[in-house]
């Protein structure tokens, strides 16, 4: 048993350098070019993290198909965190040290980002591009220079998600609305913009009541809710967790009037939920404003997964790849440095405009190629990294028509920017 | 090779603070039989001591103290420590399967208040910017360091449990865990035993605990699930309990093939179905364990018999 | 507000007292605390999943119910799958352990192992997303007194305590819960009374596997489904039987009730942040104060 067991260790050890070493055979042309991926496909986040995988998956296809970058196609390694951050630290080493990819995408737990970043990529010189990770804490990590610029993310801080809850609340002229968050970074983050923003609005929150994740029942936490006596309810939680509140809530004679979060933007929640109890409900999420880039990704994502992407972090993770794989073309070498500068000048705004899907991806590489400027419109629309590789982005108002999921209003980038003006953030 | 060179030394530093952890088990566990199913609340509170006291300043929880990280290290074993006395005190009398529910309880207690007491944990955001002994080396030099200060760790807890168990007071607790009525009938305190190898093996979990803050640089709740105490424990059983080296050993082989069969999963399994890769995983993990209980149940190596050489021909006679 | 929370608690007590039942006849019986419990509550609730998936739905509702007279068919294949489970569970794991003379603590961390198994394969199987047996959302009922219940809760209360009936008469009106009781006193002096322990153990498993399965499918129905479920559950589950005291049945019961109640009342006193954290502390004060639980021997 024991000698089988080191067999098996060993063996296993043998692969990975095997892995190694047939990377090393390849790297006179360094064909393909590697893009390290960290998304969870099992554990808590599993049910998120699949689907993000998949687009990271197709936004790599893409690339390829439109060429690939410097001639050469991208391979994704993909490694499970399993929501763990010991295995995202682990996973982040491996890529980095081993397989030697020059950028990281994915990356869906806060908590997970930031202990990759704090011990792996930074001082690596390896950008990580996150599709998901909303945790401020980042942000001070970079206003701190203690990211080294080498993080950035596709997906806007909880403060666009907060302005998007405030407007689809008070436009439906709910004054008291009452909200239930998930307790942890992104939950409470979240409240405390949120508070702010519906004062500026004209509104004012009846009462938060925090949950914990994974409780076998929330009834408690939705008649603490229920007590608050609000006009509306704005409904923080993950996927699992959201049907679960908000079937108690409609099922113990709570108001319809609900505000979703953009984690509950999906097929699987009306279902879960009905959707005769949603018809008087709005949700949120980021981005996705209309537009050629946004339809050439929609309809990317339909071809290969013959479905609409609804859903968290899909048109973010597909931005997130596809970005680092236009700045990697646009880099001088693929080096971490290089590729970490390359990635804002691919945001040129005097540059061409350019799109998601092969044909879209195809012009901007020549572009690129040819030493032309680009600027790269995504999956969410136009999108631009601020000094602390952040974004603030558009945002929009979802409803549910026919048991559908459709668009209500879209909050552009040019209201958004003024809105947080007048906010004050 | 440099990159394979890098990411060994980085796992063999993370399994060293695996491996301190579970010799501080080891010593509940395997030399005085206490079932303690809330390893990593201990983690945690060494974890977030040290964070605490060596994070820069920052409005939203403490910060800003700026210990020394030696000096932070032992105050998180310390800490640890006396929170291991306080719940010892409250639990020793407990039955052994009471004391596993109760440390299981307690874990999950800790991690609720880490999650809640926003002004000393930073919550859910958890405490960033901790002080990393060696930041300022390049990449593979701070590994090397860090690895040196692991290992270096991992040998002081090792040589001085192995000196603590072959002690006089080390024979007793073993006496206590075979039989708590003969061993008070020979005058021994069990209780008392019991309570100081508690404590005293909670110190090294908040120790790997502190390494771990130190060498990330990040705390948060979500590194401490339950699922850590049952990696920990794993290492120990498939290690084998009561012997040093082979919680030392279990720790290096269960965390390999922890983290490895996702490298393999990634080599081998399409991109497609790795989804289903990471339950099989699982599955296997769990299968491993339950099989090493039933045919190897003393783990990779099993306690070796301690016993005077003066008494060795008496005890053949008795046989 | 409070009487909503009295209700309430004794609501979520019922299912955590049926699961308490199967808990404190294994810390009695089979002498050991069986992390891996709860997971035959999972295993259970996705057996009846899959019969009412294999017949496509569960029929009409009935009555004030979310669900059709199919459910009983679906709770009959989960009762007979789950008893399956947790006899092989038993077969393959802990007889061989038990032979070798294992001690109890050996056999909590196999049952650990075997928990991480049986929680993902049901993962495998039915994948991560949360499924119900009904997706009718059925409106609360107003009952005096400003309280709110749904008609399923009732029931579910109904059917819990015509468990109870049931389970007291095994245990005093047939030989095998003679057995039983018997092995769970003293199991040397059951053996000197020609009761083969073996045959006592295989039924203790069936039986608690069978109330895993009611448990795990009524939660289903009042709550959902998902493979973490019972890992979820299994704080209140100890809790309970604990505080109950080991091997008492009423005890069981009143545990569950008391966990539920102390549930859901502490967000009188405290953040609901920190509901999860009351099961636990009850059980740190049981220990302290009454080790033997409030029904213990």
């Amino acid at each position: 048993m024991k000698t089988r067991f080191m067999l098996a260790a060993a063996s296993a050890l043998g692969l990975m350098l095997a892995g190694n070493a047939a990377m090393a055979q390849g790297a006179a042309p360094s064909c393909p070019i590697k893009l390290g991926a960290i998304i969870p496909l099992t554990g808590p986040q599993g049910p998120i993290g699949k689907p993000i995988a998949d687009t990271a998956q197709l936004a790599v296809e893409h690339v390829n198909a439109a060429g690939g970058v410097k001639g050469c196609p991208i391979e994704m390694v993909l490694r499970d965190d399993t929501g763990q951050p010991t295995l995202g630290v682990d996973a982040a080493r491996y890529l980095v040290d081993v397989q030697k990819v020059p950028a990281i995408v994915g990356v869906v737990g806060s908590g997970i980002a930031t202990a990759i970043v704090s011990a792996v990529t930074t001082s690596a010189k390896v950008p990580m591009v996150s599709c998901c990770a909303v945790t401020p804490t980042l942000t001070r990590l970079s206003e701190e220079g203690k990211t080294g610029g080498y993080f950035f993310r596709t997906i806007p801080t909880s403060r666009v998600f907060a302005v998007a809850h405030a407007v689809a609340a008070t436009d439906r002229g709910y004054k008291n609305p009452v909200v239930i968050y998930v307790n942890n970074d992104f939950g409470s983050a979240l409240l405390r913009d949120l508070e702010k923003a519906i004062g500026t609005l004209g509104g004012k929150i009846a009462g938060a009541i925090p949950y914990n994740e994974n409780q076998p029942s929330y009834r408690t936490e939705v008649n603490q809710a229920l007590a608050l006596k609000g006009d509306a309810l704005i409904l923080i939680a993950f996927s699992q967790d959201g049907a679960t509140l908000a079937r108690e809530w409609i099922s113990l004679g709570g108001t319809q009037n609900l505000v979703l979060h953009n984690t509950l933007r999906s097929q699987d929640f009306i279902s879960a939920v009905g959707a005769r109890f949603l018809t008087k409900a709005a949700g949120i999420d980021n981005a996705q404003v209309a537009g050629a880039s946004v339809d050439a990704f929609n309809a990317g994502f339909k071809a290969k997964f013959n479905r609409d992407p609804v859903g968290p972090g899909l048109h973010t993770v597909y931005d997130s790849a596809v970005v680092t794989a236009l700045a990697m073309q646009q880099a001088a070498t693929l080096d971490g440095t290089a590729i970490r500068d390359a990635l804002r000048q691919v945001q040129d705004p005097a540059g061409e405009v350019v799109v998601p899907g092969v044909e879209g991806i195809k012009k901007s590489l020549e572009a690129i190629k040819a030493g032309r400027k680009v600027r790269y419109v995504g999956a969410t629309g136009p999108f631009t990294f601020d000094k602390n590789g952040d974004v603030t982005g558009p945002a929009l108002v979802w409803k549910v028509e026919d048991g559908k999921l459709v668009t209500d209003k879209v909050i552009d980038l040019e209201q958004m920017t003024a809105l947080f003006k007048r906010i004050g953030y | 090779m440099m990159g394979t060179l890098s990411y060994l030394v980085f796992f063999v530093t993370v399994a060293s603070l695996f491996a301190i952890a579970t010799l501080g088990l080891n010593l509940q566990w395997g030399f005085s039989g206490q079932f303690n199913a809330g390893v990593v609340g201990f983690m945690a509170i060494g974890a977030y001591t040290y964070a605490a006291l060596t994070a820069p300043a920052q409005h939203e929880h403490v910060g800003g103290l700026d210990w020394p990280v030696i000096a932070a290290l032992v105050a998180a074993m310390a800490v640890t420590a006396l929170v291991a006395l306080a719940i010892g005190l409250v639990t020793i009398r407990l039955r052994t399967d009471y004391l596993a529910l109760a440390t299981f309880g307690i874990a999950a207690a800790i991690n609720h208040l880490a999650l809640n007491l926003e002004g000393i944990t930073g919550g859910g955001r958890g405490i960033a910017g901790i002080a990393k002994p060696f930041a300022d080396l390049p990449p593979l030099w701070f590994g090397l360091a860090f690895l040196a200060l692991a290992a270096g760790a991992l040998l002081a807890v090792y040589l001085l449990l192995e000196r603590l168990v072959r002690s006089p007071w080390g024979r007793a607790l073993r006496a206590v865990r075979e039989d708590e009525v003969a061993a008070a009938a020979l005058g021994k305190d069990v209780d008392r035993m019991r309570l100081t190898a508690f404590v005293i093996g909670a110190a090294p979990m908040g120790l790997s605990g502190a390494l771990y803050a130190a060498f990330i640089g990040y705390v948060s709740p979500y590194d401490f699930l339950a699922i850590l105490t049952f990696q920990i424990w794993a290492m120990l059983i498939v290690g084998g309990s009561g012997n040093n080296a082979g919680a030392v050993l279990g720790s290096f082989v269960v965390w390999a093939l922890w983290s490895l069969s996702g490298i393999v999963v990634v080599l081998i399994v399409p991109t497609k179905l790795q989804v289903q890769g990471g339950a099989i995983q699982a599955i296997l993990i769990g299968l491993l364990l339950v099989a090493m209980l039933i045919f190897r149940p003393r783990g990779l190596m099993g306690e070796r018999l301690h016993s005077s050489p003066l008494l060795r021909d008496d005890a053949a006679v008795r046989h | 507000m409070i009487a909503q929370l009295v209700i309430d608690g004794l609501l979520t007590g019922a299912v955590i007292a049926l699961g308490a039942i199967g808990i404190t006849l294994g810390l009695a019986i089979l002498r050991f605390a069986n992390f891996g419990y709860a997971e035959l509550m999972t295993v259970g609730g996705y057996a009846a999943l899959t019969a009412v998936l294999a017949y496509g739905g569960t029929g009409a509702p009935l009555g004030p119910f979310s669900f059709g007279g199919f459910l009983a068919v679906a709770l009959a294949v989960g009762l007979v799958v789950t008893a399956l489970v947790a006899v092989a569970s038993d077969v393959v794991v802990f007889r061989p352990l038990r032979r070798r003379g294992a001690g109890p603590l050996v056999l909590i961390f196999a049952s650990f192992g075997l928990a991480l198994v049986l929680r993902h394969v049901v993962l495998l199987i039915f994948g991560t997303q949360p499924e119900y047996y009904s997706r009718e959302i059925q409106m609360a009922v107003l009952l005096p007194g400003d309280v709110r219940v749904m008609p399923d809760q009732l029931l579910v209360l109904a059917i819990t305590v015509l468990a109870l009936v049931a389970l007291w008469w095994l245990l005093n009106h047939t030989r095998m819960g003679l057995a039983m009781r018997a092995v769970a006193e003293n199991t040397p002096l059951a053996r000197a009374c020609a009761i083969d322990p073996e045959m006592a153990i295989r039924w203790t498993w069936i039986v608690s596997g069978a109330l895993g399965a009611l448990a795990g499918t009524l939660f289903g129905l009042t709550v959902q489904l998902r493979p973490e479920m019972g890992a979820n559950l299994l704080l209140p589950l100890f809790t309970a039987a604990v505080l109950g005291g080991v091997g008492s049945i009423p005890g069981a019961v009143i545990g569950g009730l008391l966990v539920g109640l102390a549930e859901n009342l502490s967000v009188l006193v405290l953040p609901t942040s920190y509901k999860a954290t009351v099961p636990f502390l009850i059980m740190l004060a049981c220990f302290l104060l009454r080790p033997k639980g409030l029904f213990g021997k």
